[in-house]
């Protein structure tokens, strides 16, 4: 037991380790391919080659991060023994009962076991980056579409401001966002009647928020997916009272709730909530995601408003928006699933950088872009802890591209 | 030109098709195309290829140009052109051929030509690189080309980009590129689809001449009948991936020997054609898909003379007819059929009556006005596309508004519907001035009461929504109905109203051919009950064998709820067939209206006179007086001073002291309340002729 595992045993235990994922691999691809024909332009990526590799690194990961827990042969954020930076297959010293005998892929300046902390890490990855995606994407599509629709001085408003958004450099803009200075610095709203009580003259408790750029600019982004889907449901079933009422009525409800828990961290129930290191981030990769997303969203608009289909909507008295969400939305879903995917894989390279600048979550957090930001510091001697998170990341974006790739190719047939 | 030219016997065909069968080859399965195709087309002849979309015809083409693409293969078969083989031939000995002695001419002329190139170095180039002309020698062969093809001031041409002319000129352009090489055999593929019909008449008599003087064989390929005959010698039509019959024009025309092209005759309309006493008939059924196809005959099930375990027992070979000039058929019982019965009892439907005054227009003007200026700036143009249009359109009837691209017919509709407003004038609907209306302003009833149907069947419907939810989203909008059962009901009877199965109601447009689709933007146009409709050439973009039945469903459904239906189109063979009263419109303005008779009887307006003139007629008993426009329509932005029409007017020599360069001319009432707007004399009007004639049986 003090010999280092040679490198095909490390695989053949990590084979081992991952096997939840092989099984939903294979009942996803069996399932898949078996009603291939009956599932759309899912279906048809089953067809292409390229777009099926590529589904299946994201599905890898995607399945790693849900069965993590399973997975990981330590805990993500405990020290192992006290020899630093063991290499990978390095058996645990004075083993406890009950432990995973080896360091599979090493452990790094603390001990902590790598192949745990990607396992894990892959979960913070994989949460964050398709979130942040959407919501670039709600907000992007809610300025685009009437942007691209209605035109005129509206458009060239929103247009500027887009511009002046891309134009601005990005890891400058990060710093000015995330740095705990900027976080900490605004006027402080305290609202003690919320939930505190008088103390002389004086509130105590209650609700306090700190007016700072971040926080502010989650109270403006975060009211776009309430706006979004309150016109989606709106302008398709206002023709039936009732109906919309109930609809938009149940959207407001759970839209405010969850409002009221991200943006201002004051959920009465305490379901929604956000640590505000992580909000911070994710505002940040909205922000600068959104005006891309406006800009396609816009020039795909353009090209669907002059079809027939949107002229007969306008000469039954459609109102605009129902036109825009119902008529021009789903025909504009061709490019804008494909730039989805692609725009997660930049995201998840994003908040790589950030972790790797230390703007990431929280310091101890196993996400990749810490880990490798960690580990860089002994990268000519010691490569291991920096690699292993570094071909994560890698091969997640890989398979995301790839995934755009044959999605894009597969759209464009017939 | 090579010396392939000195092996071949002028005498012998220049390309012989035969047994040719092509397939497609995709994911599921190998879809035919076309199958045991032959023709020849001897020198100097010129040959048509007739048929619906999807029944082969280009792919034949491109297979002689061996550019089926990626997927596509010919499974068996030979074609022959000069005696080579061109199946078999490698790229290197086709490459050869391509562009030189072989040429093709797409239908979109844009797509054609270069964007980024001058025309003159586009065509210069085909010699170049053919016969390594030199580029002085390329010029200016160039430019005698140019000039053959009748363009004005060539030397401005050949310096010009393709997107500096307009849409006749680069065909023409085209054109001169194929003729740059004199190849032996020009294939067209629908070279004048894209174009309007005064130009089309142009392009077409270009093409017959240079055929004669260059002694090129043609392949026209067309879905008109009325241009293959004035272009063909001989033609062959196409059903389905197969032949089903070839010969001489004149004699398919007028002693077809298969029922497909009988009936394809019987649906279009020709001149006597009138929809209450001899409606079209169209054939039933549609047009099998290839994987589809039945046993034995291809049209076997939309057949009327199919008899069951005979024609459909198997593959049916093409039969010669004894008396005819290489005429064959691919029909079993050709010998039987009494091929001059007249078609089996027609219903006769009463004329609707004509009611009220519904849609009243006075003086209606819209003018846009266009920057030129990146920001905003520069000077405004203003673009007059509708210029003092007054009319009236009363119940039941039906106003036909003809007139070609720009010529702002579809501005007006676009003003009516409400979905731009007038800049003065007045509309008045049902008693009520909707000029200054938008439509968002419009209450529902107005709405709903005024409806349109669209030109383009595959973007008439939204593609991601499913039919029936499309047509009850109207019924929604308009309030129709108390629940959503009554409104599912009121959908599905507006199903059975177009003639279509009530399973459709749950397909994705996608599902449907494209006389289906239009089926059902007419179901969601006449959702809220429509009392006018809009139709903007409802039928254009559909197949022949499809027009009819969409035109008799939108006739019959006028019939019943007395609409009013404004049909806008180019095709003056169905304004003649279907409508009560035409308005022919050019550059903005009303040049002519009157009843359909007075309107296709002289006196004519020089417009009306050539436009009648351009449209092809497929009937051989029908004599014709070429009137060729020259030019093209001038540009809304900066129209001729004095009369629109002047530019192209052949009659202007007969007014005096150059009215028309100077005046806009008066709206001259003739008898009946048929109006011309010419500055031409009473007398010179009356003695104008008919330009089309019956002979004499």
């Amino acid at each position: 037991m003090t010999d280092i595992l040679s490198w095909p045993m490390i695989f053949a235990l990590m084979a081992k380790q991952f096997w939840p994922v092989w099984v939903a691999l294979v009942l996803t691809f069996a399932l898949s391919i078996r009603f291939k024909r009956r599932l759309g332009l899912y279906g048809k990526l089953f067809d292409s080659p390229v777009g099926m590799a590529g589904f299946a690194i994201v599905m890898f990961w995607v399945f790693t991060a849900v069965f993590a827990d399973v997975i990981a042969t330590m805990p993500p954020l405990d020290q192992i023994g006290s020899v630093k930076n063991p290499l990978p297959g390095t058996p645990v010293v004075d083993l406890k009962p009950g432990q995973f005998p080896w360091f599979l892929l090493g452990g790094d300046h603390l001990a902590r076991d790598i192949f745990s902390r990607m396992v894990v890490g892959a979960r913070q990855v994989l949460i964050i980056a398709p979130a942040a995606t959407t919501f670039a994407f709600i907000v992007g599509i809610t300025l685009g579409l009437p942007a691209g629709y209605l035109g005129g001085k509206l458009d060239t408003v929103l247009s500027f401001l887009a511009n002046l958004v891309l134009a601005f450099p990005v890891i400058l803009l990060f710093y000015l966002l995330v740095t705990p200075e900027i976080v900490k610095t605004g006027y402080v709203i305290h609202l003690w009647f919320l939930g505190g009580h008088l103390e002389n003259g004086v509130g105590v408790g209650g609700f306090t928020w700190i007016a700072s750029i971040p926080n502010l600019m989650a109270a403006v982004l975060f009211v776009f997916p309430i706006i979004f889907f309150g016109i989606l449901l709106n302008s398709r079933f206002h023709t039936n009272r009732p109906k919309r009422n109930l609809y938009v009525g149940v959207t407001l409800v759970i839209g405010i709730w969850a409002y009221s828990g991200l943006a201002f961290n004051a959920d009465p129930v305490g379901v929604w909530g956000m640590s505000p290191n992580l909000l911070n981030v994710f505002v940040a990769v909205v922000f600068v995601n959104a005006p891309t997303v406006f800009r396609i969203v816009r020039g795909i608009v353009m090209d669907i408003k002059s079809r027939d289909y949107v002229s007969a909507a306008q000469t039954r008295g459609e109102r605009s928006w129902y036109i825009m969400l119902w008529e021009i939305l789903p025909n504009a879903r061709g490019p804008l699933i494909v730039d989805y995917c692609l725009r997660i894989g930049y995201t998840t390279i994003l908040l790589g950088t950030l972790g790797f600048f230390g703007l990431g979550v929280s310091p101890e957090s196993p996400d990749w872009g810490s880990t490798i930001n960690a580990g860089s510091k002994l990268l000519s001697m010691i490569p291991h802890p920096a690699v292993v998170p570094a071909l994560a990341l890698m091969s997640l974006v890989l398979g995301l591209n790839l995934l755009a790739d044959g999605l894009r190719e597969e759209s464009m047939k017939d | 030109m090579s010396d392939a030219n000195t092996s071949w016997d002028p005498s012998k065909p220049i390309l012989e098709i035969d047994h040719l069968s092509i397939s497609f080859f995709t994911r599921l399965r190998e879809i035919p195309a076309v199958m045991d195709f032959s023709c020849k087309v001897m020198a100097g002849e010129s040959m048509g290829l007739v048929g619906e979309s999807g029944c082969g015809k280009s792919t034949v083409a491109l297979a002689v140009m061996r550019d089926l693409g990626k997927n596509g293969k010919i499974v068996a078969g030979s074609i022959k052109f000069k005696g080579r083989e061109l199946v078999t031939m490698g790229d290197e000995e086709l490459r050869h051929i391509r562009g030189s002695e072989i040429a093709m001419i797409y239908q979109e002329p844009m797509a054609s030509l270069n964007p980024a190139m001058k025309v003159g170095a586009q065509l210069a180039e085909v010699p170049m690189i053919h016969q390594g002309m030199a580029q002085a020698e390329a010029w200016k062969l160039a430019r005698q080309i140019v000039a053959d093809v009748r363009l004005p001031d060539p030397d401005r041409i050949l310096n010009a980009y393709p997107h500096q002319l307009s849409g006749g000129q680069q065909q023409r352009i085209v054109i001169a590129m194929a003729l740059m090489s004199k190849p032996a055999l020009l294939i067209l593929d629908e070279p004048t689809t894209a174009l309007d019909v005064t130009v089309e008449a142009g392009i077409v008599d270009l093409v017959k001449d240079l055929g004669h003087k260059y002694g090129t064989s043609l392949l026209f390929i067309s879905h008109n009948l009325g241009l293959i005959m004035d272009v063909c010698d001989r033609l062959c039509v196409m059903y389905s991936g197969e032949a089903v019959e070839t010969g001489n024009v004149i004699e398919v025309f007028d002693t077809m020997r298969h029922p497909y092209t009988q009936a394809l005759f019987r649906s279009i309309p020709l001149p006597g054609a009138d929809k209450n006493t001899r409606p079209l008939i169209s054939i039933p059924g549609n047009f099998p898909l290839p994987h589809e196809r039945p046993n034995g005959c291809n049209f076997g099930p939309r057949c009327d003379y199919f008899q069951a375990g005979r024609c459909d027992a198997g593959d049916i070979p093409m039969s010669e007819v004894p008396v005819g000039d290489r005429h064959a058929t691919r029909c079993l019982k050709w010998a039987e059929i009494d091929w001059n019965a007249p078609p089996a009892a027609r219903v006769v439907k009463p004329k609707s009556p004509i009611g009220k005054v519904v849609l009243k227009m006075e003086d209606l003007k819209k003018y846009y006005s266009i920057s030129s200026g990146a920001f905003g700036g520069g000077t405004a143009k203003v673009v007059k596309a509708n210029e003092t249009l007054s009319f009236e359109a009363h119940e039941g009837e039906t106003l036909a508004i003809v007139g070609e691209s720009g010529c702002g017919k579809s501005t007006f509709a676009k003003v009516l519907m409400g979905l731009e407003t007038a800049t003065s004038g007045s509309i008045m609907l049902f008693d009520e001035n909707v000029q200054s209306t938008p439509i968002q302003k419009r209450n529902v009833d107005t709405v709903s009461s005024v409806q349109m149907v669209f030109q383009n069947p595959f973007d008439t419907l939204n593609p991601s929504m499913t039919v029936g939810r499309q047509i009850i989203r109207a019924l929604e909008v308009f309030h129709y109905g108390k629940s959503d059962e009554a409104r599912e009901a009121r959908m599905l009877e507006l199903m059975d109203l177009v003639k279509l199965p009530r399973a459709f109601a749950d397909r994705m447009p996608r599902q449907l051919s494209g006389g289906q689709k239009q089926r059902v933007g007419i179901a969601r146009a006449f959702a809220g009950g429509a009392k006018v409709v809009v139709a903007d050439e409802p039928v254009s973009a559909l197949d022949v064998s499809v027009q009819a039945a969409v035109t008799d469903l939108l006739m019959d459904i006028q019939r019943e709820n007395k609409t009013t239906l404004l049909f806008i189109s180019h095709d003056l063979s169905i304004v003649r067939y279907l409508s009560d009263r035409v308005l022919v419109m050019y550059l903005g303005h009303v040049v002519e209206t009157g009843t359909t008779d007075q309107v296709f009887q002289p006196p004519y307006h020089p417009y009306t006179e050539a436009l009648l003139s351009a449209v092809p007629v497929a009937d051989t008993k029908v004599i014709r007086k070429r009137i060729v426009l020259e030019g093209d329509i001038p540009s809304a932005v900066n129209p001729p001073p004095g009369c629109p029409f002047q530019t192209r007017c052949r009659w202007k020599g007969q007014v005096p002291d150059g009215l028309c360069d100077r005046e806009m001319p008066p709206v001259k009432v003739l008898e009946g309340g048929h109006q011309i707007k010419c500055h031409l004399s009473d007398e010179i009007l009356s003695q104008m002729e008919p330009v089309i004639k019956m002979a004499a049986e």
